[in-house]
């Protein structure tokens, strides 16, 4: 694992993606409960946050709580861990608020956060299947899905859909999963994810292009266990006509 | 170019632009082919599922409850509570209030006015009401029935202004009556109240009517609350409230020389 850096490619982008949100954010707010001061630089409130200023905590949280709720929920599959996983790392945030330094994104910081507590959280459940060490080691080729070359593809063109795909998801290993999350649904760099997992960048691009194979597989099972059970139900069909 | 170098390839450099060599393999390899359009399929349809989920507004709540316990908010800032119609209610009825005290204080100087002047020089005034005061006074201040238009209403107000005794009774009443019935005995004496004759200083005269546009806008204002709610008891006071200041005003203004015309 490699130790974080500041890259300013990184803080830029993701401030874009903050500030792109956030007035979506404000507007279904805004009709909850009280706006917080929309006059406020994340800089700002993250100044008054380390004063201890409830307000500006709060500020904190709505610009950035969708997002990683939708992160804790596609890592854990489950609204209720989500929610008190999500809880646990804006807590941990703010206990720690005071040695912010803005050496990286703020945004990179609570997402680094948000993912330690999953994957803690997950490893405490001690899955099954891959072990956290295979999927986040940049050594773990060895575990990574293999390509059968040269054997009769099953194209998924047209059979990749919203709900198929969130299913596969939910069976990646969470290593894995994490970053296709980050990279393919959320829209994060390499360099942000290598940031945010404390990987290198070489290990963050391996690391997804194992998830898209794995989960090309999985979603390969998927189309040719749904065309078993069509077969199965024509053939229980033509033989109830018979 | 073999397979795995197109797996390589892909790895390293991801879905975008694939060198000469990379593309050249793709044309021939039809099972690199299928990987890269399962690839794109699969990136595709991730891109639409949704970046940001609104969490529950519990988190938040449980989160600031865990922020205080741990005395991390060091200085705890109430959502402020949005402020009970009432509150702009006593704001609206503050100036009103001021309005109404410098209409008193005019009554007082406009009955000195009066009652030091000479009587020969007191204007001949008018005092029947334009409309016939057909039914009894009782009823009109008492009885429910509809807003009565101002032509056709009794003049209340105009006939008890006449005796300090009946005044008082009106005044009394209207203070206790149900809100409904009391637009109907003030709507013909402020019916009458644009065409009443200047018999002071026209400023005391402005002030009057602009009193009374007030109280107006005032009780229009509480009659929507009400609507809105029949059993708001607070905007029933005011209006009760507003209904009294009004008679008052009208009472007020005959009194210190309008008449109708």
């Amino acid at each position: 694992m490699c130790a974080s850096t500041a890259i300013p490619g990184t803080t830029l982008g993701a401030i874009r993606r903050i500030r792109s949100s956030s007035g979506a954010a404000t507007g279904q707010l805004a009709r909850q409960r009280p706006a917080p001061p929309v006059a406020w630089t994340e800089a700002e409130a993250i100044r008054l946050a380390q004063a201890g200023n409830a307000a500006a905590f709060e500020f904190l949280y709505q610009l950035h709580s969708r997002r990683v709720y939708a992160l804790c929920l596609r890592m854990v599959g489950n609204p209720a861990d989500a929610e008190d996983l999500m809880q646990e790392a804006f807590l941990q945030l703010y206990r720690k608020i005071g040695t912010f330094r803005g050496e990286s994104a703020f945004s990179t910081w609570l997402h680094r956060m948000t993912v330690n507590v999953v994957l803690m959280r997950l490893r405490k459940k001690s899955l099954p299947t891959d072990s956290l060490e295979e999927t986040i080691e940049p050594d773990a080729e060895s575990s990574a899905p293999k390509r059968d070359v040269g054997a009769p593809d099953l194209r998924l063109s047209g059979a990749v859909d919203r709900v198929n795909l969130e299913r596969s998801i939910e069976k990646l290993p969470p290593g894995y999963r994490t970053v296709f999350v980050l990279h393919d649904v959320q829209g994060y760099e390499h360099n942000e994810i290598a940031d945010i997992m404390g990987c290198s960048v070489g290990n963050s691009k391996s690391q997804l292009h194992k998830a898209r194979t794995r989960l090309r597989e999985l979603l390969q099972e998927e189309v040719r266990e749904q065309a078993r059970e069509e077969r199965k139900a024509a053939k229980t069909q033509s033989g109830s006509l018979d | 170019m073999q397979c795995k170098d197109i797996e390589n390839v892909l790895e390293s450099e991801g879905l975008g632009t694939l060198s000469a060599e990379a593309r050249e393999h793709l044309a021939e390899c039809s099972s690199c082919q299928g990987l890269l359009a399962d690839f794109h399929s699969i990136v595709a349809v991730a891109q639409t599922l949704p970046a940001e989920i609104e969490p529950p507004a519990r988190v938040w709540v449980s989160l600031r409850a865990q922020l205080e316990a741990e005395g991390l908010i060091k200085e705890p800032v109430e959502a402020p509570e949005p402020a009970p119609w009432w509150e702009s209610l006593r704001l609206l009825f503050q100036p009103r209030a001021l309005a109404t005290a410098t209409a008193g204080l005019l009554l007082v100087a406009g009955t000195l006015y009066f009652t030091h002047r000479p009587l020969n020089t007191t204007p001949v005034v008018n005092t029947q009401p334009a409309v016939q005061p057909s039914p009894p006074q009782q009823a009109s201040v008492s009885a429910p029935q509809p807003a009565v238009p101002a032509a056709s209403a009794p003049a209340t107000v105009t006939e008890v202004a006449h005796t300090p005794a009946a005044k008082s009774h009106g005044t009394k009443g209207l203070a206790s009556s149900p809100t409904e019935n009391l637009s109907a005995p003030l709507a013909p004496a402020e019916g009458s109240s644009p065409d009443m004759q200047l018999a002071g200083d026209a400023s005391v005269d402005a002030s009057f009517r602009q009193n009374l546009r007030t109280l107006n806008q005032f009780i229009a204002e509480c009659q929507r609350r009400l609507k809105q709610n029949p059993q708001d008891d607070l905007a029933r006071e005011y209006l009760n409230m507003a209904y009294q200041q009004k008679a008052d005003l009208l009472a007020a203004m005959m009194e210190n020389g309008r008449s109708e015309h």
